[in-house]
């Protein structure tokens, strides 16, 4: 491929004109290359609009506002540290989506990795029609998060839906598996485990990248497929593993869609869907409480940043990066 | 480090320049009319005739833009939350009982009494608008919680109508079992819910109050004796089970058992009449709820469906209140808005339209005036009320799918639902 990336030289090198030297001795840019930073500013503005606008601003108001009694209707009053004390002490249900947010983020995150993964391989083994299998695979990965499969998933799993007619033909009699306490998390982790798409194309990725000299090498000291993908395949492939992981669980805890549509806004059956993120839309939109939402917000990115944190510290321990000893 | 600082610059001249833009330009129009903004949600078909009398508002009142803003109900009160917070309150706001408190509560809302004519008005209905004696709120008209029966299915499956003047919830209970059994397995006997206001009329029947001095007046007992109701319908099959019930409650009123013609019976609201009727191409019939054998009072009440409101902010007064004023006392407006929020309140104008009013609603008329004698006065929920549903499906949810024992449920349900109203 050619390289796109490099720069034009007249852009690169020193401009020709004499530099002025002023007081500082920092020379002088010239006009050329002052304009071209104007320019580059004019269209960073629209960037830095939304940044500030739509970022920045809210993430800012909303630390604020945790710390505040605020109920949309009127104006904020300021009440301290009550919201994350309340938060902490008295909120069963803060508990109880913590609690459902872990669940499906501890169960559905390797599992959803472990298929990417296993498919990957399967698809890099020379496959025909390798592009056709990886669209049609990535494709429940674009799709996951929307209103539409939502509502698809609650039909699937509902009383007269397809899984209760196939074990129909069986003879078996199923119930309402999206409203049933039992089982409603589950069909929300399979969801999250059919997204299996974006990983896999980065696995696929990753597996490309080892070199298939090492395999030849392994195959040759008469290594078997297993031993070879012990020895060489997952060793070489952690930093990818790793980099999966970290974007997975980050995604995972902020999942909304799933669990909003599935249980009809409520969390239910019996708070058994009750994501995070759902319960801070609730208590923010629904119940008045914004100035609640906001500290419960606050406190999910700190667990988030936590968690990301130990990622990282751990890593040291299972990431294999080539390079390093 | 300077071009830092132009950026910065340029940044700051772009807020500036957007937040020029989204101010100003509220209230007069361009062609000297006074804009008014009216909030309001529903279906398309709502949407229409507002706006049909909205058109007739405007004629009659040529120097009065008004500008609808509609939504579905989903996001409505997320929007209208969103448009006070932000200093952009509509003039006009429709409100229902549950929102009421919170609005008005918090300095949201304009004291309506004397400003808009209620001489017309069922006086009975007009105390589910006041917030600690003020007239915040005008309501639209109103419904009754009701039992609706289809009688095709409940005849298929060979058994009578009840008599609703006497029948009690044991009785209910015993011939929704009797038409699952009576249908075959392709029909059940009812469908349940757990709207707040079934819990209202049962507590009433016991002698107590949903609200009572700011404390929730419903006993323990009286929440173990309802979902002993869910209990026996479910254990004898009169209904079906939780989890297929929770699929049915959440896909809406026009696939509901009654209006799939799979059920017998069915708890709704009378202005949910006519489009059941319809998804069901059968005749049904409105009945007064079950009553418990000792009860002194039917506990059935006037809900308001909707309320109208005006904004505490608004820049109008005056012309805001000629538009509610229009809403609920002008005959033309009731023609062309019928029973759509409810059965109107204004004497007048429901002795004007009538004739006019489809066989769904004549029937709920002439159900209203049956029960006229045995009705309680309706409470507006207190702030924290708009909780209420959410906190009572939880609980039940939990005891009928066998999650929670009643008597936990309704410790927890009453502490929630107190701290809820508590603030």
């Amino acid at each position: 491929m050619v390289d796109s990336l490099s720069l034009k030289p007249e852009a690169a090198a020193p401009a020709p004109a004499p530099a002025v030297k002023r007081g500082r001795g920092r020379p002088q840019p010239s006009l050329r290359s002052r304009r071209e930073a104007w320019a580059a500013h004019l269209f960073l503005v629209p960037w830095f609009i939304g940044l500030f606008l739509i970022t920045i601003g809210p993430i800012v108001a909303s630390f604020y506002l945790s710390f505040t009694d605020y109920s949309l209707l009127e104006e904020a009053k300021w009440v301290g540290l009550d919201n994350y004390v309340k938060l902490f002490t008295e909120d069963p249900r803060f508990w109880t989506s913590l609690k459902v947010t872990a669940i499906y983020v501890v169960v559905s995150v390797p599992l959803q990795l472990a298929f990417a993964l296993a498919l990957a391989l399967l698809l890099d083994r020379g496959l025909r029609g390798l592009s056709f299998y990886r669209s049609i695979y990535y494709l429940p990965s674009l799709l996951g998060g929307s209103v539409a499969i939502a509502i698809l998933w609650r039909k699937i799993f509902g009383a007269n839906g397809l899984i209760n007619a196939i074990l129909g033909v069986f003879g078996i009699e199923g119930t309402s598996y999206v409203n049933d306490p039992d089982t409603a998390l589950s069909t929300l982790i399979l969801l999250h485990v059919w997204t299996f798409g974006a990983p896999m194309v980065i696995f696929l990725a990753g597996l490309r990248q080892i070199p298939s000299s090492y395999y030849e090498a392994a195959s040759i000291d008469g290594a078997g497929t297993v031993q070879q993908f012990k020895a060489i395949t997952l060793p070489l492939l952690t930093p990818i593993i790793f980099f999966n992981l970290v974007l997975e669980i980050i995604k995972s805890f902020q999942s909304f869609t799933q669990s909003f549509i599935v249980s009809n806004g409520t969390g239910g059956p019996t708070d058994s869907t009750l994501f995070y993120t759902l319960y801070l839309y609730t208590k923010g939109f629904k119940d008045y409480e914004m100035g609640y939402a906001s500290a419960l917000a606050w406190v999910l990115v700190v667990i988030i940043a936590g968690l990301t944190g130990i990622n990282f510290l751990a890593s040291k321990y299972w990431v294999f990066y080539g390079d390093s000893k | 480090m300077r071009s830092l600082k132009t950026v910065a610059a340029l940044a700051v001249a772009a807020l500036t320049l957007t937040a020029c833009g989204s101010g100003g330009g509220d209230g007069e129009a361009a062609d000297g009319k006074v804009k008014l903004r009216f909030s309001y949600w529903g279906a398309d078909s709502r949407q229409k005739l507002t706006e049909q009398a909205i058109a007739l508002f405007e004629k009659k009142n040529p120097d009065i833009d008004v500008v609808g803003e509609f939504s579905d109900w989903a996001s409505y009160y997320e929007s209208l939350a969103t448009k006070v917070a932000a200093n952009d309150a509509p003039d006009v706001m429709t409100l229902e009982i549950r929102g009421l408190s919170e609005y008005a509560g918090r300095g949201a809302l304009a004291d309506l009494s004397g400003k808009v004519n209620t001489a017309d008005l069922d006086q009975g209905v007009l105390p589910s608008g006041q917030v600690e004696g003020k007239q915040y709120a005008l309501p639209t008209g109103v419904n009754v919680f009701a039992m609706l029966a289809n009688k095709a299915t409940i005849e298929k499956a060979g058994e009578k109508m009840p008599d609703d003047a006497t029948w009690t919830w044991d009785d209910y209970i015993e011939l929704s079992s009797k038409i699952s059994k009576g249908g075959g397995g392709s029909v059940y006997g009812t469908e349940y819910t757990f709207n707040p206001a079934y819990l209202t009329i049962f507590a009433a029947q016991r002698g107590e109050q949903f609200y009572n001095n700011g404390k929730i007046g419903i006993t323990p007992e009286t929440l173990k004796a309802w979902w002993a109701n869910f209990d026996k319908l479910i254990k004898t099959k009169g209904s079906p089970d939780a989890a297929k019930m929770a699929e049915v409650a959440a896909a809406g009123q026009e696939q509901s058992l009654i209006a799939t013609n799979t059920g017998g019976f069915g708890m709704w609201w009378t202005n949910q009449l006519g489009a059941m009727t319809k998804s069901s191409g059968q005749e049904l019939t409105l009945l007064r709820l079950p009553k418990l054998p000792d009860a002194q009072k039917s506990g059935l009440f006037l809900q308001p469906a909707m309320h109208w409101t005006i904004s505490s902010k608004t820049e109008h007064p005056a012309e805001a209140q000629k538009f509610v004023d229009f809403l609920l006392n002008d005959p033309e407006a009731g023609a062309i808005l019928l029973s759509d929020r409810g059965l109107p309140i204004n004497s007048k104008v429901l002795a004007a339209i009538k004739d006019k009013l489809p066989p769904a609603d004549q029937q709920t008329l002439t159900f209203i005036d049956s029960i006229k004698g045995d009705l309680d006065q309706v409470v507006v929920p207190p702030k924290g009320g708009g909780k209420m549903e959410d906190i009572i499906r939880r609980y039940s949810e939990a005891v009928t799918s066998g999650q929670q024992s009643p008597d936990e449920a309704a410790t927890q349900l009453l502490a929630d639902a107190n701290a809820a109203i508590a603030g």
